[in-house]
């Protein structure tokens, strides 16, 4: 079914950070240059909604692509890059925002500084270029009730636990759960290629 | 619904972080357990997680921000160049390294080969020392020999003349002397008393000349057994011009003149 519609430019672009991540390995600063022109506006982007501080987040930023640069070699080129730089970035920058927090330290737990993303890409990765892609999660969520879209940029961009969401939405426990888990239930169904 | 179901249900909630400690810990129990239809679902659903990235409004970082970066990754390139540069610099190629072993093995061959000789000069120096000393006692056994032969011959040469030197003290021994016209004169005598500290005794020569003065003599003294003998091959007047032999003592290398009285005199018939 996810290879119904089947994107050759989404495919290249994968292999071409792949093979820019190679040219890293080697320290090859255009590659570099090239794998920052191609996602530091999403980087940035997702950072800055984060922390909310363009000072910061460039900040957070640097470190970031400088980890890259400096600890290239940690990263598994047969895994697709831009969800993990994207891993990478958000952890980075809930890590600046709740530093020795309780919740940083239950974050820490479940994640890696290099997450673990799966080593063979979705087919709807590669289904969808990059800027689709963005379109359609966009899309998928703008048309969830205002209530659950609150609550996935709350655990996604705030980090907050399912109690926490629930508490700051004043709502039942297990209504956040299953606006959590169905929202992106319906992202998932709605990134494969045949939707 | 099964137990598995009811982890599955947890998997997206672990991805974006938003699972309670009890469903957290659960659910990192059962993955921990093994499961690899959860653990490949966790992995999905985290890539599906990193896509809300998306929500994001579009921002566009400073160029500043490219440029410290940029920055910082050139110098850091360059001072890997500049690491590995030495290093490259430093690699010695293989017959460089043949060469060291060479001079090395050139080193301690010339210093073994130095000490070796060194040992061997030595040794030759010892060896010619001792053979020089060896020589020097041949010749001085020689030299003795030869000159108990001469001794032996002017005493028993019947050219040559006996003198007999009584001594001017009766407590003393009588020496004899013998002069071959050609040979030379010896003198001897036995129970000789040493003269005193650094005094010697001396042969005088007295002249057959009237108004001649004493033609001083070698010197010489008894050994430790009182034994005299004492041998002028060439003595400073001829036999046929002697009247008499005296012997005195006198200072340690003798005098051109007597100074003190003969204790031996002897007239040449």
């Amino acid at each position: 079914m996810f290879l119904a519609v089947f994107s050759t430019k989404g495919n290249d672009e994968v292999s071409l950070d792949a093979t820019l991540m190679q040219q890293l390995l080697r320290r090859d600063v255009s590659a570099f240059e090239e794998l920052y022109e191609r996602h530091s506006r999403i980087v940035y982007s997702l950072v800055l909604r984060i922390l909310r501080q363009g000072s910061t987040a460039e900040e957070v930023v640097q470190d970031i692509f400088l980890q890259l640069w400096r600890n290239s070699s940690r990263y598994d080129t047969s895994r697709p890059f831009v969800p993990w730089l994207l891993t990478l970035a958000r952890n980075r920058a809930l890590d600046h925002l709740r530093l020795k927090s309780e919740r940083q330290r239950r974050r820490e737990e479940q994640t890696e500084e290099f997450p673990q993303i799966a080593a063979a890409a979705p087919e709807y990765e590669k289904a969808l270029d990059e800027k689709r892609r963005a379109e359609r999660v966009r899309a998928l969520i703008g048309s969830l009730p205002a209530a659950q879209k609150k609550a996935i940029e709350l655990a996604y961009f705030e980090g907050l636990s399912h109690s926490e969401i629930a508490a700051s939405l004043n709502e039942p426990l297990g209504t956040v759960k299953s606006w959590i888990r169905n929202g992106l239930m319906r992202l998932k169904e709605g990134l494969q290629p045949t939707s | 619904m099964s137990t598995h179901d009811q982890f599955q249900e947890l998997i997206e909630a672990y991805a974006i972080g938003s699972l309670d400690s009890a469903d957290r810990a659960l659910l990192e129990a059962h993955l921990a357990s093994g499961c690899t239809e959860c653990a490949k679902a966790l992995e999905e659903a985290r890539w599906l997680v990193s896509q809300l990235a998306y929500l994001a409004p579009n921002a566009e970082p400073s160029d500043l921000l490219r440029g410290r970066l940029l920055q910082t990754v050139r110098a850091e390139a360059a001072g890997d160049q500049v690491r590995q540069q030495p290093v490259r610099g430093t690699v010695i190629p293989l017959w460089q390294w043949a060469g060291v072993a060479a001079l090395l093995l050139f080193s301690v061959y010339s210093a073994w080969n130095e000490r070796h000789l060194r040992n061997a000069v030595a040794n030759l120096q010892q060896q010619a020392e001792a053979q020089r000393a060896e020589r020097r006692k041949l010749e001085q056994e020689l030299r003795a020999a030869k000159l108990q032969a001469h001794e032996a011959m002017i005493w028993m040469d019947p050219k040559s003349v006996k003198i007999m030197l009584p001594p001017k003290d009766p407590k003393m021994p009588q020496l004899e002397a013998m002069w071959h016209p050609e040979l030379g004169l010896c003198v001897r005598g036995w129970k000789v008393p040493s003269p005193g500290e650094k005094r010697v005794l001396q042969l005088w020569l007295m002249p057959k000349k009237p108004g001649g003065k004493p033609m001083p003599s070698m010197t010489f003294w008894p050994d430790a057994d009182g034994t005299l003998t004492a041998m002028i091959e060439n003595p400073p007047e001829a036999l046929s011009e002697t009247q008499a032999l005296a012997i005195t003592e006198e200072p340690m290398g003798g005098s051109l003149q007597p100074t003190s009285a003969p204790m031996w005199v002897g007239g040449v018939s």
